[in-house]
This record gives structure tokens, sequence and C-alpha cells, in this order.
């Protein structure tokens, strides 16, 4: 029974429809996961916010608050 | 010595690599574009290769697809994702001062020594791939350390999650790598000789330089400006994108798919069958990743439509967009097998590749560039009006350039095919010649509408960047002696 | 994924990205290298003399191929217009392939015999002179500059190198001796190149001009060689269909 399986997989022959059935199911598995679970959900959408949570702006009206990092002010100019 | 002037973030972020990259993209962009209008009128009026080696088609076409992929391109990718990395993982680049400067070199040297050695007639004959072996050893070296830097940054991250933006950066930048290295696997004639012999030949040849070729496409010109895309976006609209989980399955079908489809450039050759309906296959599945990634883009946009009157950026973005969406529609359709027949070796794919090159990939780094370099340099945008200006001369060229190729390639794939009654072939070869004339004419026309564009773009954004350095000058003396450090 | 650490989320991305990568690439084109029917078995295709390869050398030097494909697809009526579409066979040799991929003019691979050398160098000089409506760019200069053949040993000793049977050893001289005749194999052994090469060019004055070998001597010999190699003629119709 083994010994069967085995040698439907050694088989070249059978590679495609194994191809299919591997690449189709991580492709479901990945759906899966993205799309079930509210936690999941919540936690991937969050992400989307990086681009916003940059704590600078470039706003000249705005106070800057990080003064961090000062010892490499002399960089890029 | 902080006045607004001189803002935090030059201080946190590495922002100077990220201006000389952008600079330099503009700069071979127009460069990269006067040189297409400039071969596409060489096919309009002959006359215009004037007998001189160094200019005629065959040597100029090499610089232009050179210059606007690898020079405007590249260097327009080199400066978003030092910015994006940066910006979304809160975190200076990676490589101190030296690294990032070794990329910028490295990569601007590579462009020079190819645009001088193809003229001078050095070439490896393999499309969109030209540079001759030691300038493939250059970019190498420049490609190593630019994955090294874009890596470590993400490794030192103070943001928990990597930006989807990134992640699409990351494969462009692997793809790329990998794609580079087999494609130029190659033995020289002596070691003091520009010239070599490609390792594979023939068959094996053909599929390595299309597997390359058209990921060149995949992953350099699509993966890479999707990166751009998914930042740029959401900052200009101001709104996060439409669905994050929609990108993460967009990036992993994208990543796996885009690699079978190069085939698709060999239908119908001495390339066995099964590959190339592979490909097809591929090409056609394609199209899902592809419109995922689009309406994740444009949805972005949704209960905000009416920026699109009022913002000319937004409206670069979007436009990319939708170009992005009509040729990843047009391109599957040309990888079958009974429209290949009739489109392949024709216009009609030279007219594919610019609604992708002019209308995705130009306008959204144009739409990006508007909008990053009034921040990098701390100032606002000289002139709305022009962007406005220049999106419609864009727009105008685009639909220009692949009208007229539409009808050229078609027009000549029907003639080519066309039989009079008796049987015997209706139409010579220099017949569809002279009936591609007037479609060349408009083309080279529409070219010029982009160019120009180009033009205004280069002077909205070099007064721009002057504006903000006057201003800085005026504001306190102390911006200026820190500017000047 | 919070609680592992950052360095093993992106090194992990790096890694499944390269392996979603490499599938496509690893299924499409290794096979090509081991399956036997990839190329198949012609008769007369053989390495380029001395001669064509520096003329297919100028005919990649000048870019060429970005507006002449040399692969002829199997319609009706590419095979009326260009002749018997391509094998792979023919290009088994060509280090880089010249398939192209866009035809702004006709089809190259089987250019070979179908014009005279003086027509082909008069077109290569001034196509307009003997096609009015071309648009292909005239290149004088292959008549004015003399054919560098300085390097034509370590050209051919490169091509060895990736594959091309060109002869070095006594050997490999006798298996070419074998397979293409000893007239052919005189020709492909890489000690005899600038003898082999001078006498090519002296034999038939591609370019009009017996005194010089110009580039414009290669380069006809590389044209008028293109797709000659094979008879079509000893193969039955439709032979070549199982190979598709």
């Amino acid at each position: 029974m083994i010994g069967d399986i085995f040698a439907w997989l050694g088989d070249m022959e059978n590679s495609k429809p194994l191809a299919l059935i591997l690449f189709f199911s991580a492709f479901v598995g990945i759906i899966l996961y993205v799309y079930t679970g509210k936690r999941r959900k919540q936690r991937l959408e969050s992400y989307k916010d990086i681009p916003f949570m940059e704590d600078d702006e470039l706003d000249p009206t705005r106070q800057k608050k990080q003064q961090v990092k000062k010892d490499e002010s002399t960089n890029g100019k | 010595m902080s006045t607004n002037a001189v803002p935090v973030a030059t201080e946190q972020y590495n922002y100077g690599i990220v201006k000389k990259f952008a600079i330099m993209a503009m700069i071979w962009g127009v460069l990269g574009m006067l040189a297409g209008v400039y071969i596409a009128s060489e096919l309009a009026w002959p006359f215009l290769n004037f007998n001189i080696a160094e200019i005629t088609f065959g040597r100029l076409r090499p610089v232009h697809t050179t210059l606007v992929i690898f020079g405007f391109g590249g260097s327009a990718l080199f400066a978003t994702s030092y910015y994006i990395v940066q910006r979304t993982c809160q975190a200076r680049l990676w490589g101190g001062r030296l690294l990032p400067e070794l990329t910028f070199w490295g990569w601007q040297l590579a462009l020079v020594l190819g645009v001088i050695t193809y003229m001078a007639g050095y070439t490896q004959g393999r499309e969109y791939a030209e540079f001759v072996w030691p300038i493939d050893l250059l970019i190498t070296v420049v490609w190593v350390i630019y994955f090294a830097v874009f890596a470590m940054t993400l490794v030192k991250r103070s943001q928990p999650h990597i930006y989807v933006a990134n992640w699409f950066f990351m494969a462009f930048i692997l793809a790329t790598a990998l794609l580079h290295i087999f494609n130029n696997l190659q033995v020289p004639v002596a070691w003091n000789s520009l010239e070599s012999y490609s390792l594979f030949a023939g068959v094996q040849d053909a599929m390595t330089q299309w597997w390359y070729g058209h990921n060149a496409v995949g992953f350099f010109l699509t993966a890479a400006f999707l990166g751009m895309m998914y930042y740029f976006v959401p900052k200009q609209a101001g709104r996060p994108i439409y669905s994050y989980r929609l990108s993460i399955v967009h990036f992993w079908a994208l990543s796996f798919l885009y690699m079978w489809v190069g085939a698709h450039h060999l239908h119908w050759t001495a390339l066995p069958d099964w590959v190339s309906t592979l490909a097809a296959t591929f090409s056609i599945l394609l199209l899902l990743p592809s419109w995922g990634g689009m309406i994740n883009g444009i949805m972005t946009l949704s209960g905000a439509w009416e920026k699109l009157r009022t913002d000319p950026i937004m409206l670069f973005l979007i436009t990319a967009l939708a170009f992005y969406g009509m040729s990843t529609f047009e391109g599957p359709m040309m990888s079958l097998k009974s429209v290949n027949a009739l489109s392949h070796y024709t216009d009609w794919t030279v007219g594919h590749v610019h609604s992708g090159a002019l209308g995705w990939v130009a306008m959204i780094t144009i739409g990006s560039f508007y909008h990053l370099i009034p921040r990098l340099w701390g100032t606002t945008l000289y002139s709305t009006k022009l962007v406005f200006v220049h999106f419609w001369l864009a727009t105008i060229g685009v639909v220009l350039y692949i009208v007229a190729l539409w009808v050229a390639g078609i027009g000549q794939g029907l003639m080519l095919r066309a039989f009079d009654q008796y049987g015997n072939l209706a139409y010579t070869f220099i017949e569809t010649v002279t009936f591609m004339h007037i479609p060349y004419v408009v083309r080279a026309i529409g070219g010029a509408f982009f160019l120009s564009g180009m033009l205004l773009m280069s002077y909205n954004l070099y007064m721009t960047i002057s504006g903000a350095r006057q201003s800085a000058s005026t504001e306190g003396r102390d911006a200026v002696a820190a500017a000047a450090r | 994924m919070k609680h592992e650490s950052i360095e093993i989320n992106s090194g992990l991305l790096i890694v499944l990205t390269l392996m979603v990568i490499s599938i496509g690439g690893l299924v499409e084109i290794v096979p090509l290298f081991h399956i036997e029917e990839t190329v198949e078995e012609v008769d007369g295709v053989r390495p380029y003399t001395p001669l064509e390869l520096r003329g297919r050398d100028i005919y990649v030097r000048e870019g060429c191929y970005t507006c002449h494909s040399q692969m002829i697809r199997p319609f009706r009526d590419e095979m009326l217009r260009y002749g018997h579409y391509s094998l792979a066979a023919e290009s088994q040799y060509d280090h880089p392939f010249q398939w192209g991929s866009k035809r702004t003019g006709p089809d190259l691979a089987r250019v070979g015999g179908k014009y005279s050398n003086e027509w082909q160098t008069q077109h290569l000089v001034d196509p307009q002179s003997l096609v009015p409506e071309s648009i292909m760019p005239g290149y004088p200069w292959l008549l004015e500059d003399e054919l560098d053949y300085s390097q034509i040993e370590a050209r051919m000793v490169a091509q060895a190198r990736v594959g091309v049977p060109y002869s070095r050893t006594q050997s490999e001289y006798e298996a070419n001796v074998e397979q293409f005749g000893q007239e052919m194999a005189d020709k492909l052994h890489v000690s005899n190149g600038v003898e082999v090469l001078e006498a090519q060019a002296a034999a038939e004055n591609w370019d009009g001009d017996p005194d010089r070998i110009t580039e414009m001597d290669a380069l006809v010999a590389y044209l008028q060689m293109l797709g000659t190699m094979v008879d079509f003629s000893k193969y039955e119709d439709g032979h070549f269909n199982q190979f598709r």
C-alpha cells in the first residue's frame, strides 16, 4: 500500500497532477489563512496603517519631538 | 540649530541617497525617452540614421531600453525603495554612508559605460541585457550591496511588521539577482576583450533569455513598482490601502506565477510545444493577481473620488493603475497562441510594452515623485497647474503611441498573412513597411508628447528644489551651516 | 508572528520568496537540457567557419536582431515567404541565439543564397538604392573597415568552451572529420583559423574588392550561409512535425 503510493509519486508522468495538487492546496491554504478568523483579520488589516505611523510628516508647521540619533546628523548632504 | 527648514527626518533617515537617485532618475528618464523619440523617428524617416554607426537604430535601441528601464526605472526604484524601507521600518538605512553611496555610484557608472559601449558596438546581443561582461560583473556587485543594505534595514527595523511594499521590493531584488546571474552566463573571448559568447545556445539560450526578458518586466517593471504603489497611493490619498489581506494574496500569487510565463515570447518557434503551452496557461492565470493589485490600488480611493478632480498627483497614480489593468489584460490575451500568431514580431508587441512602460511604470513613478520630491526637500511643489498640464501631455502621448502601434501591428500582421484568390501571398514585405509609415509618424509624435511632459516635470521639480534651497538660506544661517556640513 | 524574532521573519520572507520565484524557471528551463527531443537530429548543421563567425559577430554588434528575426514559424504565409520553418537544430551552435523578437524587416533565417553577393553588399551600403521604400539604415563603414581577425583563434576557443565543436586536439579533429567530413573539419580546427578565414575571404570575393578583407566580406559570408545547412529535399514532407 505505502509502496504503491511511493511508486506513484516516483513516476515522472504523475508529476503534473501532483504539482497541481501541491500548488493549488498551497494557494487554498494561503486564502484560508488570510481570510479566516476575526482576530487575524483585525491583526492583518491593522498593518495597512504602517505608512501613517511615521513620526514626522516633514510638515514644517508641526513640532518635532524626536531628536534622537543626533549623532548621525552629518548624513546625506 | 533645529529650525523648521532642516527637518528632523533628514537626520533620522538617510535622505541624501534618496535625493541623488531621484535626480538621476529624472535625468536618465529624459535622456532615455529622447533616445526613444529619436529611434522612433529613425523608423519613420530613415535618413536620420545619417550613415553614422554610433546612432543607427540597432545601436541606439539598447541605449533607449537600458536608459529607460535601468536608468529611469532602476534609479527611481533605488530612490523609492530606500525611502519606503526607512519610513515603514522606522529605521535608518543600514550600511552607514558608504554602502548606499556605492550602490549609487556603481549603478550610474554601469549606465554610463553601457551607453558608451553600445554606441561603440559592444553588446551581448541579448535584449534588455546587452551590457558586456565587465559591466555585468559591476552590476552584480552593486546588486549584492543593494540586497545587503535593504535586507539589513529590514532586520534592524523598529516596526514589528514588515509592510507589504517592502515584500515587493525584496522579491524584485531577489528575482533580479537570479535573472541577472543566469542570463549572463558567458565566456569572454579573452580577458582583455569586451566580447563574449553566451554559455547556452539556440533553444536553451532563447528560453533563458525570455525567462529573463519577461521577468525583467515582471519583477523589475511590475513587482517593484507595485511596491511603490502600495506606499505612495495610500500616502497621497491620505487613506490606507483598500485591503491588506488582498495585498498578501496578491504578492504570493504574482511572485509565483510570473516566473512561468516568459516562454510566451517564443510561441510557434523551435521551442518545444509543452513549454509554450505551460507559459500561455500561466499567463492567463496571471490576470487574476494583476487585477487584484489594480483593484486594491484603485479602491483605496473609494469614497474619495473627488480627489481626482483636484489632485493631479492622484490622477497620475490612478491612471497608472488603469493602464496597468489594461496592459495586464492585453498581455494574457497576446499570450494566447492564436492571437500571438498574428501579434508576434509586429509592433503590437512594442505598443503593448509601452502601454505598460509609459502608462504604468512611468506614470506611477511620476506620481510618486511629485509626492516624494517636495517632502525630501521639506517644501511644497512649485506648481500644481504644471502637473495637470504634464498629466494631459503624458496621457495624450501614451494614447497616440498605443493606438498607432495597434494599427501598425495588427495591420502588418493581417497583411502578411493575406492571400489573393490564387492562393499567393497578397502583399510583399516591403508593402507592409510602406503601410506602417503613418503609424510610425504618429508613434514618434506620441513619444514626443510624453517626452515634453517629462521636460515640464523636470522644470517643475527644479523650481521646487531651488525654491526650497532659497527659503532655507533666507530662513536662518544655522540651517545653511547645517546643510553645508 | 509577533513572538518570532525579527531576524527570522525577514529571513523567512527572503527564503520563501526565493523558493516561490525559483519554481517556474526550474520547471521550464532545466528539462530543455535533458529532454532529447528538444533539439532534433538533422544532417548538415555545422559550426560556423571562421569568416562566418566574424560575420555573425558583426551581425550582433550592429544590432541586426533588433529588426530581423531568424525564426520561421510553421505557418503557410511564412513558409511561402521565407521557406521551411526553422528547426531547433539549426540554431544549436548559436551563442547567443538570434531568433529576434521583432520584424521591422523580413526574417533572415533562410536569406542565404536568395540574393547575389553584389546585391547584399550594395543593399548594406545603401538599402534605398535597391529598395526605395526601405527604412533600413545604411552600413557603408562595413565596406571601409578592414576585418579585425587577430583574435580569431581566441574566439574559436571561447566558442569551444561553451560547447561548439571547434577542434583543438587531434582527437577532437578526428571526431569532426567523422561528423562533418575532412574538408569542413579542417576549417573548424582552431590553429587553422587565420589561414582558413583568409582563404574563404579570397575564394568568393564577397564584397567585390579582392584586395582587402573587410567587415562586409565577413557579414555577407554569414548572410549567404544562413538557412542553407539543412537540405530539406532529403526529408519527407512532415518529417519534422514529430519533434514539435
